[in-house]
């Protein structure tokens, strides 16, 4: 599979051996994805069937920003995290786009080595689900729905409550 | 989740740490210290934790060491007419 990797990062002229290289790397995810370069002349000739991204840590991140800041797309890297990935690497902060084969390849072994996405959302949905099961305060909160760093509720903590619902009781009772 | 720092160890009462070394004085016992952290020792015991009103029953189990007691007794009473409105909701 590396060889034929290979071959269609050699040979981007075929447009359709691209995309073909695209749907197999969304069915392994974990392995060695396909870079798939795309230069300027060829999204002039093809507009829509383009690649535009490039997948790292299984996520697709921009092509068309820096590096820096289309790392920021994957979940659990933010903005400290996407900086010491670069310093880590010494990589050179360019457009993503850019970024040669060896570069995207060392780029994806730096990345997995933090734990995201998927695995940081079970670890998080673990955590909280060990607080549900000992029913202590928190647990409770979470189940309820409410915050459980101790705001106040009387009113704000609308990202937890949901959007206002302006005397609903009155409504039904219209009904 | 240590919040405390590590030199200073968890904070126990005075009372509680006493027990520490036999552990079936606890035993459904009330406490009314609810800031005492749970320590490992505890484990398997069934204590009597006071929320304000009423000593609750509370069984300790490997997954509540760390916390605080007074975690796991409510001290509010919840609201009847909220658990009406979510059984409205849900066959909606």
């Amino acid at each position: 599979m590396a060889g034929l990797s290979m071959a269609s990062s050699l040979l981007p002229l075929s447009s359709s051996l691209s995309i073909a290289s695209r749907g197999s790397s969304f069915s392994c995810p974990g392995s060695l994805s396909f870079p798939t370069p795309s230069p300027a002349s060829k999204s002039q000739q093809r507009g829509a069937l383009t690649i535009r991204c490039v997948r790292v840590g299984g996520v697709e991140i921009p092509n068309n920003k820096r590096v820096e800041f289309s790392l920021r797309y994957i979940h659990g890297i933010g903005r400290v995290r996407a900086r010491q990935i670069l310093c880590d690497l010494s990589l050179e902060n360019k457009v993503t786009k850019d970024l040669s084969d060896e570069e995207l390849i060392s780029l994806r072994d730096e990345v997995s080595k933090y734990m995201i996405e998927g695995d940081l959302k079970r670890f998080n949905r673990l955590a909280i689900e060990r607080l549900k099961e000992i029913r202590c305060y928190r647990g409770i909160r979470h189940e309820m729905g409410l915050p459980c760093r101790g705001q106040r509720t009387k009113n704000n903590c609308r990202t937890l409550k949901g959007k206002k619902v302006s005397v609903a009781g009155k409504k039904k009772a219209s009904r | 989740m240590p919040r405390r720092s590590l030199w200073k160890g968890s904070f126990l009462d005075a009372f509680l740490f006493r027990m520490k070394k036999n552990r079936e004085q606890i035993d459904s016992r009330k406490i009314w210290s609810r800031r005492s952290s749970i320590s490992p020792e505890f484990v398997d015991c069934s204590v009597l934790i006071y929320n304000g009103k009423t000593p609750v029953r509370c069984k300790i189990t490997d997954g509540k060491v760390g916390h605080k007691f007074g975690e796991f007794a409510f001290t509010r009473s919840s609201k009847t007419n909220r658990v009406k409105g979510r059984k409205g909701i849900n066959p909606v």
